[in-house]
């Protein structure tokens, strides 16, 4: 099969040689194809030899051989993926906990940024989406890209965090129990300050007029009791979830039910336009915010209180299924 | 019934060692291409060509082999020879293959 004249090499062999040989560098590549030709032919004799016609010779060894360019990936090393799974897990947790906190809140800012530019409804709910879509495949993109160009050139080898036990979930119970208790008053205590403070001192209108409550003054004292009574029950109740260890049935049924009339009382408010003072809402007019942002701030204001009970219910009754 | 396609896979991790392993022991005495294709093929180590090839020039990148080639014959060739960090790393497996071996004839077994 060797080519005795001088025109040039046609062959099958010769054109998968070239094909196997093309992303191989430079120096090595005459010596790698020479080799693979050499190769080829002594495959393609011993079939000859064997009483297989020539043509059909050739042609089974090339198939036997498989893709050039899966041939080329294993002479160079080169990986036949995009991301393998070396840096899969940290690109993974990387990336949830990017999506996680950056898309959440780049969207309820370009929301509260439209609706105080005095956009209307429509306007925010669009470029909300569109937001929320490009950063979700900006950050995708951009974290992936990141990730195959340090596995192309293994820049970080040592830069990545090898795993160690103590990076485990915590599971001592009452060390965590006690995180979260702790953690758990002092949220409340702050939102129960928030409303004393409020409704005693005020907050400084966007107007410059001095101060006044956030909360429509006609609340207090019945709503605005109401909601410090919620407050306190949810602190007995922390206090109860820890003391128990964790969550049981009824603690999560009563969790269940704060939960339900915070949404309620709170949303049955803001749709009948009863939560916020009017004052400030006059103030905050005169500004030159929309009424089309009051709209917005109001399902994002309820989304929100929504999203949060909703979560924290189902968080302690999953809880109750762990134990 | 194991469905084919997994049993191959199976064989095929199982045999990814042993393949090194005997081309190092194969080369002490130098072979090229195809030879070791039909000298393994002949001791029971079935090797595919686009597996071979690779496998070569990493050894050969890893200091394991040494390559030159002979041009004596009408078809020049790549001769490889295991070198002397290919025969301790053969000496290492050779070992490791045979605890190996061992363990696997000490595993329960059913009639």
């Amino acid at each position: 099969m060797t080519s005795t004249t001088s025109r040039p090499d046609t062959s099958l062999s010769a054109r998968y040689v070239a094909a196997a040989t093309r992303s191989v560098p430079e120096q090595q590549r005459d010596d790698l194809a020479a080799e693979l030709r050499a190769s080829i032919d002594d495959q393609v004799d011993a079939r000859v030899d064997a009483g297989e016609d020539p043509a059909a010779a050739e042609r089974a060894v090339l198939t036997a051989l498989g893709d050039p360019d899966t041939l080329a990936a294993g002479y160079t090393e080169r990986p036949l993926h995009l991301l393998g799974p070396r840096y899969f897990l940290p690109w993974r947790r990387l990336l949830t906990l990017l999506l996680w906190i950056v898309v959440p809140v780049a969207s309820v800012g370009v929301a509260i940024g439209q609706a105080l530019d005095g956009a209307t409804f429509g306007a925010v709910v669009g470029s909300v989406v569109t937001t929320a879509l490009a950063v979700v495949v900006h950050l995708t993109f951009w974290t992936t890209l990141v990730f195959v160009v340090i596995e192309r050139t293994s820049a970080l080898d040592d830069a990545l965090p090898t795993w160690s036990p103590d990076s485990l979930p915590e599971h001592d119970e009452h060390t965590h129990g006690l995180v979260e208790l702790v953690a758990g008053l002092l949220g409340l205590a702050l939102a129960a300050g928030a409303v004393l403070w409020d409704q005693t001192r005020g907050f400084p209108l966007p107007t410059g007029d001095g101060d006044a409550s956030f909360l429509d003054p006609a609340l207090t004292p019945w709503w605005t009791g109401g909601l410090l009574v919620l407050i306190a029950a949810e602190a007995l109740l922390a206090v109860a979830v820890y003391a128990r260890r964790g969550w049981t049935l009824p603690l999560a049924a009563v969790n269940a039910t704060l939960n339900l009339a915070l949404a309620v009382g709170t949303t049955w408010l803001v749709v009948q336009e009863r939560l916020v003072n009017p004052a400030f809402v006059d103030a905050l007019l005169d500004v030159g915010t929309s009424q089309d942002a009051f709209t917005v701030l109001a399902v994002l204001l309820v989304a929100g209180i929504l999203a949060a009970t909703t979560w924290d219910t189902v968080d302690a009754f999953r809880k109750v299924r762990r134990r | 019934m194991i469905d084919d396609a997994v049993l191959e896979t199976h064989r095929q991790e199982l045999r990814r060692g042993t393949v090194v392993l005997a081309c190092l022991r194969l080369l002490e005495r130098p072979g090229y291409g195809y030879g070791l294709l039909e000298d393994l093929a002949a001791r029971g180590f079935e090797t595919d060509t686009n597996t071979l090839y690779p496998l070569l020039r990493r050894l050969e990148k890893q200091g394991h082999l040494t390559s030159e080639w002979n041009t004596d014959e009408a078809r020049p060739r790549k001769f490889y020879r295991t070198s002397s960090t290919g025969r301790a790393l053969a000496v290492a497996l050779t070992t490791d293959f045979r605890a190996i071996a061992t363990a696997v004839a000490g595993l329960p077994e059913e009639d």
